[in-house]
């Protein structure tokens, strides 16, 4: 019996001011300790979804549609404030960028006892605290933890500095964690490395991941389902194991087809036509429609299915392709 | 068999203090490259191996401290002014990202058609405009985009104006540096598209520097794999990206996902 952790129904974003709607009825649910994928290409929305359910963006805010976590309903009257109460306990946050989210004027091993002060009031010096944050440190795979806790962030390599902010997500011991294509910045043998750490971490410790990506073939090798944005719109909710098996959305499908990846020929490879859909579609005709090999005039005309809270296999093919038989 | 188009013998160039990287100088050695003509060859390496550099080297846009580099039988370090001028028309470069590398003050007709006015300067102003067109045709760009700047088209868009650019001096070697990374998945496939076209139909000589082992192991014929400023395996792009002899080549091998 798998516990919804988080869970979006109908969830519509805009932009404040002028109201333009980025990202329309998003509905999906991440259960406890599941590790769940995002992806989608630039302008698909991926990215601010989760920026805007968390709070962190300024110019946009949730203007429709109910936001559950934990059990409980956040208020859409003074949102944004809720539900950056969760981030930093309830809810940790690995951005993209290593370089820029650390305080380069700060050791790490103040900028870890700071989280475990905001997120546990334990003392900012305490030995107890220290201990924890050194542990943890320990946990993300960084080598000489007590040496590490007195150095600053420009004597660590991309990858370690992505451990680090790992670490400080871990130390404040969330139900959730929130990765934004965290390994984009890395090289390959680095971005296996942090991903299958950081992964392995969350595990263990029974946390929720959501994993953001463009790394069609990344998120298949890592998560366990994935909902795949496109101009704003929820096009599918798939388990991984389905992908490459034709059981799926035609956009996924194309997407999938699009990468050369193992093993794959350059016959195998067919590009998907066109340019991707920026944000903000709304939810008149399918955004995929124009470069779908599959589309009729229907998906022009019709309004796309919404979800409330996305099951599996949630496909939203106006031609109900990849539906689950 | 006619002579190597590029040959890099043991050619080094390190960079100063003013570039230390995390306390680390950068040094490129012992780079051995051939090219042969109607090859495509691959030079794959992660961020900081010096596959850029390199690209750099082959292009003439930087120099190098020590070795050789013979360019079609003679050596570029004793060109005369005037053979400088021609290895412009010769080599031409496609960079990585295509917001930086096209003029914005300039419309697309003229960043095209500036090579053929310089190199080709026998041709008149009808000549050189229908030349751009059939170029812009040739990458898949509507022929009458010409009077436009490059912000109105998108990232694949401007990837496709800086190859017709390239292509416009009908140049025998095309460096593409990473040309595919600062693009969106279906636009990658789109532009990978326009590659093997433009393989199959020109039978350009192509060096394709990437970071992406599985586009090298699709489009090159050779593959040279940089680390650390160094290469460390080289061979047909197939069997060393299928059957790795070096442990790092293993290594990245193994990550990709």
């Amino acid at each position: 019996m798998t516990v919804p952790l988080l869970e979006l129904r109908d969830v519509t974003i805009a932009l404040r001011g002028s109201n333009r709607r980025m990202v329309t009825g998003v509905g999906l649910s991440v259960s406890v300790g599941e590790v769940f994928g995002v992806v989608g290409e630039s302008g698909s929305g991926k990215t601010l979804l989760t920026r805007t359910v968390f709070g962190l963006q300024d110019d946009t805010y949730l203007a429709g549609g109910t936001v559950n976590f934990a059990g409980r309903t956040l208020p859409l009257d003074g949102y944004m404030k809720a539900a950056r109460k969760l981030l930093g306990g309830e809810v940790g946050f690995v951005p993209q960028d290593p370089y820029s989210s650390l305080n380069p004027t700060m050791r790490v091993g103040e900028q870890i006892t700071e989280a475990l002060y905001l997120a546990k009031r334990m003392p900012m010096n305490g030995t107890a605290t220290r201990q924890a944050a050194i542990d943890v440190l320990g946990e993300v795979g960084i080598p000489e933890p007590e040496l590490a806790f007195r150095q600053f962030p420009d004597q660590f390599s991309g990858g370690m500095r992505q451990r680090i902010v790992f670490a400080i997500a871990l130390a404040q011991d969330p139900k959730l964690l929130i990765a934004d294509e965290p390994t984009t910045a890395l090289d390959a043998i680095t971005q296996r490395r942090v991903i299958e750490l950081m992964l392995d971490r969350c595990r263990t410790r029974g946390m929720a991941v959501i994993l953001i990506s463009h790394n069609l073939e990344l998120l298949r090798q890592s998560v366990d389902r994935l909902a795949v944005l496109y101009g704003g719109q929820l096009h599918n909710i798939a388990e991984t194991a389905a992908i490459g098996h034709h059981t799926i959305h035609p956009y996924t499908e194309a997407l999938f087809d699009c990468i050369p990846s193992k093993g794959k020929t350059l016959e195998d490879i067919r590009a998907i036509r066109g340019e991707p859909a920026g944000a903000g579609f709304g939810l008149k005709g399918c955004a995929f429609a124009s470069r779908c090999r599959y589309a009729e005039p229907i998906c022009v005309e019709s309004d796309l299915p919404l979800n409330s809270a996305a099951q599996n296999g949630f496909t939203a093919c106006l031609l109900g392709r990849g539906a689950p038989q | 068999m006619s002579a190597p188009l590029v040959m890099l013998q043991d050619v080094a160039k390190s960079f100063g203090r003013r570039l230390l990287v995390q306390n680390r100088s950068f040094t490129l050695s012992g780079i051995n490259i051939t090219v042969n003509r109607g090859e495509v060859v691959g030079i794959l390496g992660e961020s900081g191996s010096g596959k850029s550099t390199v690209a750099n080297i082959i292009t003439r846009l930087t120099s190098y401290d020590a070795g050789s580099y013979v360019y079609d039988g003679r050596d570029v370090s004793g060109y005369l002014k005037s053979e400088s001028f021609g290895f412009k028309s010769k080599v031409q470069i496609v960079f990585q990202d295509p917001y930086g590398s096209l003029n914005p003050r300039a419309t697309v007709a003229d960043s095209i058609g500036e090579g053929i006015k310089l190199h080709q300067p026998q041709l008149g102003k009808t000549e050189r405009e229908a030349r751009v067109r059939q170029l812009l045709d040739e990458v898949g760009l509507p022929p009458d985009c010409g009077d436009r700047y490059p912000h109105e088209f998108s990232g694949g868009q401007r990837q496709r104006i800086a190859i017709a650019r390239a292509l416009a001096v009908e140049p025998e070697l095309l460096v593409c540096d990473e040309p595919l990374s600062s693009l969106d998945v279906s636009i990658q496939a789109q532009v990978l598209e326009l590659f093997v076209k433009l393989i199959r139909e020109r039978h350009l000589t192509i060096v394709f520097i990437s970071h992406d082992v599985n586009v090298v192991r699709l489009i090159c014929d050779r593959v040279y794999v940089m680390h650390e400023g160094r290469i460390v395996e080289e061979g047909r792009a197939h069997d060393v990206l299928t059957h790795p002899q070096n442990e790092y080549t293993e290594r990245l091998l193994a990550a990709v996902y």
